[in-house]
């Protein structure tokens, strides 16, 4: 097993599992998208998922974030047996997904995205009429994001000013912001360039080495496999390769989507 | 830490937005600020052409103020909807219908005093217009019509109903006295309907300044899809929004009523109309995510001003219609430059 562990954390075990799938399936009418399929999520740990178009990647995310529920086998956060039927139900176990769609609305501002549908109240009679307190919700912000070491002109600027790789980077924070346990990343290097890529990437490093578990679903296979500690490559709705990511090169693991070879190395 | 990281390096500047501009530059790029340019143009040029300068006085300024009340009503409400992408068209019925309903109750318990009268109006009035609210509210929200349709729907049915109940015929006789008391009161030359059209403006401002509700309103027009994620309940929050305009309505009924001492069956169609020609006149987006209050101010003065005071110099009204229509397609051509980046530096 390999896992970079070495956050100081006296949680962070090697089988320090955040969430699991095992032996899940699913089926949209006469399509297989997953079959006993074992998936596992690790504190402190990048984890890739790699796969062609159709080969059961967000349909593996999206039982693991309660968007959809398995038809056989079960899900797992903290080693307990849950059922998710929503986002919010993964929520509640501190599992937090930042989308391909990214979900930010574009004309509010920064800290108003990150406190979204969790903004935080004035005391007093101003509570009584919901009020916010933007100056906690800025402050709480800043923090957020200076742990991720995300750099911004301000957070009260609108979402719809950042360039793409900030709105990303906006994403990815406010997910580690409300996770406790994992993060599931759905394409988050897909609609950037080059360098903004890289920056993510990072991103996701220092995210996992905050010690939480993070899932990263891409098509991007150099610069995921560079900041990944395990891949798993799906074929056909089932795991084609499990792997340690030093082990592995690029080829391998396009190789494994494809189905030329099926053996796994490593691990 | 593993991994020695910065993320946001230097060479990202480029990329960054330039820092939030100071406040001068602010009001000078802002669309409000711009139409309240317009207003006290129109001021000085009304008063300029008037016969004796009757525009500027008091009472023709009184005036203007009388006839913005219902307006700025309407669109305040208008506005907490246009932010989340939503619309309501049926104020202008629902006005009518409360107006309708208020005006034959007060006729009905006019013997129980002015106060008593007045109270027991403005009750029936706002729960009329709450009730056409929860009605459009509970239509989009449970049987998914677009707003659009929804209270275009409404606009027919509250129009049809308010015709059934009076058979056509305006609703007469409604205490005098509440006329002097009420609709055309004045406290230091400012009418008392105004006093309360600003006071729904200011808290309506303050909603969107400073409330949770008036974040998630513009949440859902700026992304429907991000506020459903995020856990925002949106059927009910848009419940409520609805039941609000519909109080607005109502409220407005109230005044309209007793300004008038009378229902104005005819005069109500294109209430909903003006309402949102105002808002998106004042910079607020049609399609959510985007409102200026103080624009609502604004550009309801504008349509009032122009009306007035082409009265005033002798012109036919008729032509208020015309500008109006030549700014609302100015207002929204210089916005759509702005949001495809031409005009980029200068948005908020």
């Amino acid at each position: 097993m390999s896992t970079t562990t070495d956050i100081g954390s006296a949680r962070t075990l090697p089988d320090d599992v955040v969430i699991a799938a095992r032996g899940i399936g699913k089926t949209y009418g006469h399509v297989r998208a997953l079959h006993d399929v074992s998936f596992e999520l690790r504190r402190g740990e990048v984890v890739a998922v790699f796969g062609d178009n159709g080969a059961g990647k967000s349909t593996l995310a999206k039982c693991l974030c309660g968007v959809e529920t398995p038809d056989s086998g079960h899900i797992e956060i903290n080693a307990q047996r849950v059922e998710l039927n929503s986002i919010r139900d993964a929520e509640r176990y501190g599992i937090t997904s930042a989308h391909q769609d990214l979900a930010l609305a574009p004309d509010l501002s920064v800290l108003e995205n990150m406190f979204l549908g969790r903004e935080l109240i004035r005391s007093g009679w101003r509570g009584w009429l919901r009020m916010l307190a933007r100056g906690a919700m800025a402050a709480k912000s800043e923090v957020a994001l200076a742990e991720l070491q995300i750099k911004l002109p301000s957070v009260r600027v609108q979402v719809g000013a950042l360039s793409g790789g900030q709105k990303q980077a906006v994403a990815v924070a406010r997910a580690a912001m409300w996770s406790r346990t994992g993060i599931l990343m759905d394409e988050p290097t897909a609609a950037l360039g080059t360098r903004q890529s890289d920056v993510v990437c990072e991103l996701i490093r220092s995210t996992a080495d905050r010690g939480l578990g993070v899932m990263v679903i891409s098509h991007d296979i150099p610069r995921v496999l560079a900041v990944a500690d395990r891949i798993v490559v799906l074929l056909h709705g089932s795991v084609a390769l499990r792997a340690a990511s030093r082990d592995v090169t690029g080829r391998d693991i396009v190789d494994a989507m494809v189905g030329y070879h099926m053996q796994a190395e490593g691990s | 830490m593993s991994l020695p990281v910065s993320v946001a390096k230097p060479v990202d500047v480029p990329e960054a937005i330039p820092p939030t501009p100071s406040l001068p530059r602010r009001l000078l790029s802002s669309t409000a600020s711009w139409v309240f340019v317009i207003d006290i143009f129109l001021v000085i040029l009304f008063g300029a052409l008037s016969v004796n300068h009757t525009f500027w006085t008091v009472a023709a300024l009184e005036v203007v103020a009388l006839d913005s009340t219902t307006a700025l009503i309407l669109a305040c409400g208008i506005a907490l909807l246009l932010g989340a992408g939503e619309i309501d068209l049926s104020v202008g019925a629902s006005l009518l219908l409360a107006s309708v309903f208020g005006g034959q109750v007060m006729i009905d318990v006019a013997s129980s005093g002015t106060l008593a009268t007045a109270l027991i109006g403005l009750l029936v009035c706002i729960a009329t217009g709450a009730g056409v609210g929860l009605f459009n509210g509970l239509v989009v929200t449970r049987f998914r019509v677009s707003s659009l349709i929804a209270t275009l729907a409404t606009l027919g049915i509250a129009t049809g109903i308010a015709n059934i109940v009076t058979n056509g015929t305006d609703v007469t006789g409604v205490p005098v006295a509440l006329q002097n008391d009420v609709g055309i009161r004045d406290f230091a030359h400012i009418p008392l309907p105004a006093f309360i059209a600003l006071a729904v403006w200011g808290m309506m401002w303050m909603v969107f300044r400073t409330t949770r509700f008036g974040l998630r309103m513009l949440a859902l027009g700026s992304s429907r899809s991000a506020a459903e994620r995020s856990g925002i309940r949106v059927r009910a929050q848009l419940v409520t929004a609805f039941v609000i305009v519909g109080v607005l309505a109502g409220l407005a009924g109230f005044i309209d009523l007793t300004r008038f001492a009378t229902t104005n069956l005819a005069g109500h169609q294109t209430d909903a109309l003006a309402a949102i020609t105002a808002c998106v006149i004042g910079g607020t987006s049609l399609f959510g995510g985007r409102v200026s209050i103080a624009g609502v101010l604004a550009g309801t003065l504008l349509a009032v001003l122009l009306e007035d005071g082409l009265v005033v110099v002798g012109l036919s009204p008729f032509y208020q219609l015309i500008a109006i229509g030549a700014v609302l397609i100015a207002a929204v051509a210089i916005d759509s430059q702005r949001s495809t980046g031409s005009l980029r530096l200068l948005r908020r």
